[in-house]
């Protein structure tokens, strides 16, 4: 958009959902304000004839709103995008492969997490950058590992069955979450030594249905069937959330992501999380990339001008001036400096070495409804874990030839 | 002083210096016969903008593999989404959710409604007050009493603790939401609780209409109460109770927000309804060619309900009359 002989980049972002939740609404001041009255004016002076309009939209809204856009040949330049909607939107066409159109992207990719980059694939092409990312590790309390008689968090599964053991019988559940998808289970699978699909991505069977997963699968479904994991994990919406039990101590441990500092901070001040990794099984300890990307949209008609801003926010003032909002870096180099900030940030950055993306497909919420589907009825007692993992693979073999 | 002859009068006199020709017959039906139109336009042209149109796109995707971008192709395929539609065990569960729903909801809410509006008519003190009190669910935001209901329904909500630690009805907590069964009980109960309010309105004016005159001769010819709601309240009040049974039942089977609101279809989809699978599938999987088909295929029953309930009650109606 020409504005007074000026670049306009429209520039669309989406909270994180996970922040959302935390949070309960669609504000957050602190990142709308490194943005608008540091970040932006910085980019705008650097580059004279530039001006960036920044347009916050709640994350509940944003996909809707793009889709509404695409529809309407509307959309912005730049879009903050949820990871998980990238290789959607890819698939629709209305990206620009920022891996053909910009000569150093090889170079600004190379300063980021791997598995942060690679949420940005689909069909052998790149379309955006990491802007900032999170991962999930292990938290629990003190009051927890008083509970189960240990000293300190879970270091492997092993651990977590001792845990387990302890617990049994004290009203208090070893571990808890609120889905069976890609993001609650990921950490397990992964950490278990097994897969979701092959390395292309073209074929879950063999892969999420292996031994090795239905071991995993396994020890949760025996965890549940104890009482040890509440059935939060099955779809109750009326079961205690997991940001209120584990303050409560009804739940020992958790895993989840660094907004649940600021979510404890507010409604349970007393309350002093412990984070660890994730526990390591024979996979080691690989926990899921969550975050967002920015993509350029592929109508954008300022594409040199929204290049600019993208690798602006590869440039380690807008990563340390975002990662002072709560929104970690996307680079392995800036995390000591991060962790200054704030201590159990280091945690994260640790983990996020290890960490690897779900699959990239335009088919995402698709197969979280399938592995949803298919694993309930084997916590709740329908079938068995390899005939729900046998299920569950065919049908994703199904989406995953129809991208 | 010069007079203009009185619009519409043909033969007006002209007394002063101006003289007009009079106007043709023809000519003035056609003025007046425009006039109706003039005023009808605006509500035709926004019912058939915002209304037809709509409902007109969303038929003609329903026969696409509709694709969302703007100058994009997207491909034909006939029937083939409604094909899907039929064959989708989870359309036909949702479908069977959402006549749970208007089943479950639309004789309590009537029958209630009925109730409560026949408490109401007598003239009492504290009738105002009651009459507010009722109403209230009506006017209060979807979104309000649906957290309510999860809250209250919740593992450690209100209700648990009624039953299980106050009253001791139950050995121990029930997890209302995470089963379907359950769920949908919160859901319908939900539902029934919010439009209660609505009907007692309705049957409120209606029962203004009932003719005193042939209650004072019921009861003249020894007719009990029981007698004189059957014979008289209950036929007086048909009008409203078909009314009321038509909006109710399109009302039923439109269930969404609530669903959204509290179990948001879970778990794994058991509580899902029509509306909320179709959303799901065009808004999230963004499959709007298939959410359509859903959407047209729930409007064509809607429609054909509707059609059934009135041609019955007007059957009804004229076998009264013979």
């Amino acid at each position: 958009m020409l504005h007074r002989g000026r670049y306009r980049i429209r520039f669309a972002q989406g909270r994180h959902h996970h922040l959302l939740g935390a949070y309960g609404n669609g504000g957050n001041s602190t990142q709308q304000d490194a943005l608008n009255k540091t970040l932006i004016p910085a980019f705008e002076k650097a580059n004279p004839g530039i001006t960036v309009k920044y347009v916050d939209v709640a994350y509940d809204s944003l996909l809707q709103k793009l889709t509404t856009s695409a529809a309407g040949g509307k959309l912005p330049d730049l879009v903050r995008a949820d990871l998980g909607w990238v290789p959607q939107f890819a698939d629709l066409g209305v990206l620009e492969p920022l891996s053909t159109s910009m000569s150093d992207y090889k170079a600004l990719a190379a300063k980021d997490y791997p598995g942060s980059v690679a949420t940005n694939r689909y069909k052998g092409e790149y379309y955006g950058l990491p802007l900032d990312t999170n991962t999930r590790v292990l938290i629990t309390s003190q009051q927890a590992l008083d509970k189960a008689g240990v000293s300190e968090p879970p270091k492997t599964f092993a651990d977590l069955k001792t845990m387990a053991t302890a617990l049994k019988g004290t009203g208090v559940s070893l571990w808890a979450d609120s889905k069976l998808e890609a993001w609650n289970i990921a950490p397990w699978i992964w950490s278990g030594g097994g897969e979701f699909t092959n390395k292309a991505e073209t074929k879950a069977t063999g892969y999420l249905n292996s031994a090795a997963n239905a071991a995993t699968i396994q020890m949760l479904v025996d965890w549940y069937k104890e009482g040890l994991i509440p059935n939060l994990l099955t779809g109750n919406s009326g079961a205690v959330a997991t940001q209120d039990g584990l303050p409560k101590n009804d739940y020992a441990t958790i895993f989840d992501g660094p907004w649940m500092a600021g979510v404890w901070s507010g409604s349970y001040k007393d309350f002093h999380p412990i984070y660890a990794p994730i526990p390591a099984g024979k996979g080691g300890s690989v926990s899921v990339v969550g975050g967002e990307d920015i993509v350029m949209t592929a109508s954008s008609a300022h594409k040199a001008a929204a290049a600019k801003f993208i690798r602006f926010t590869q440039s380690k003032q807008f990563q340390i001036e975002m990662a002072k909002t709560g929104q970690l870096t996307v680079q392995p180099r800036l995390a000591d400096q991060q962790a200054e900030m704030a201590a159990d940030y280091s945690v994260y950055s640790d983990q996020l070495k290890t960490a690897k993306s779900r699959i990239a497909s335009p088919n995402q919420s698709k197969i979280d409804a399938v592995l949803a589907a298919a694993l309930t009825p084997a916590f709740t007692g329908g079938t068995t874990v390899k005939a729900a993992l046998n299920s569950a693979a065919s049908q994703i073999d199904a989406l995953l030839s129809g991208d | 002083m010069t007079s203009i002859p009185t619009r519409g009068t043909t033969t007006g006199r002209a007394t002063g210096s101006v003289a007009r020709p009079a106007r043709s017959p023809r000519r003035g039906r056609l003025r007046v016969g425009a006039v109706p139109y003039l005023f009808l336009a605006p509500g035709v042209i926004l019912f058939a903008v915002f209304i037809v149109w709509p409902a007109v796109q969303a038929l003609r995707m329903s026969f696409y593999d509709w694709k969302i971008v703007a100058g994009a192709i997207s491909r034909w395929v006939g029937l083939d989404n409604y094909v899907r539609a039929v064959q989708d065990p989870h359309f036909w569960l949702s479908l069977t959710n959402s006549g749970i729903y208007m089943l479950a909801t639309v004789a309590p809410q009537m029958a209630l409604g009925l109730a409560i509006a026949l408490l109401l008519k007598r003239k009492s003190p504290v009738q105002p007050l009651f009459r507010v009190l009722f109403y209230l669910p009506v006017v209060t935001s979807w979104v309000v009493v649906s957290l309510l209901f999860k809250y209250l329904f919740a593992d450690s909500g209100l209700v648990n603790f009624t039953l299980h630690d106050f009253l001791h009805l139950m050995n121990s907590d029930v997890s209302w939401l995470a089963q379907r069964g359950t769920a949908l009980v919160v859901i319908c109960l939900l539902g029934i609780w919010k439009g209660i309010g609505w009907s007692m309105m309705i049957y409120l004016a209606a029962l203004q209409g009932v003719p005193q005159a042939l209650e004072e001769a019921a009861i003249m010819d020894g007719a009990g109460r029981w007698q004189r709601f059957r014979a008289v309240t209950l036929p007086a009040v048909n009008p409203a109770t078909v009314f009321l049974s038509v909006m109710l039942v399109i009302g039923g089977l439109n269930v969404f927000a609530s669903v959204v609101l509290v179990t948001n279809g879970g778990p794994i989809g058991q509580t899902d309804v029509v509306l909320t699978y179709m959303y799901k599938q065009a808004f999230t999987y963004l499959d709007f060619g298939y959410g359509s088909a859903i959407a047209m295929l729930l409007a064509v029953l809607v429609f054909v309900l509707a059609v059934l309930q009135l041609r019955i009650a007007r059957g009804r109606a004229d076998e009264a009359l013979a």
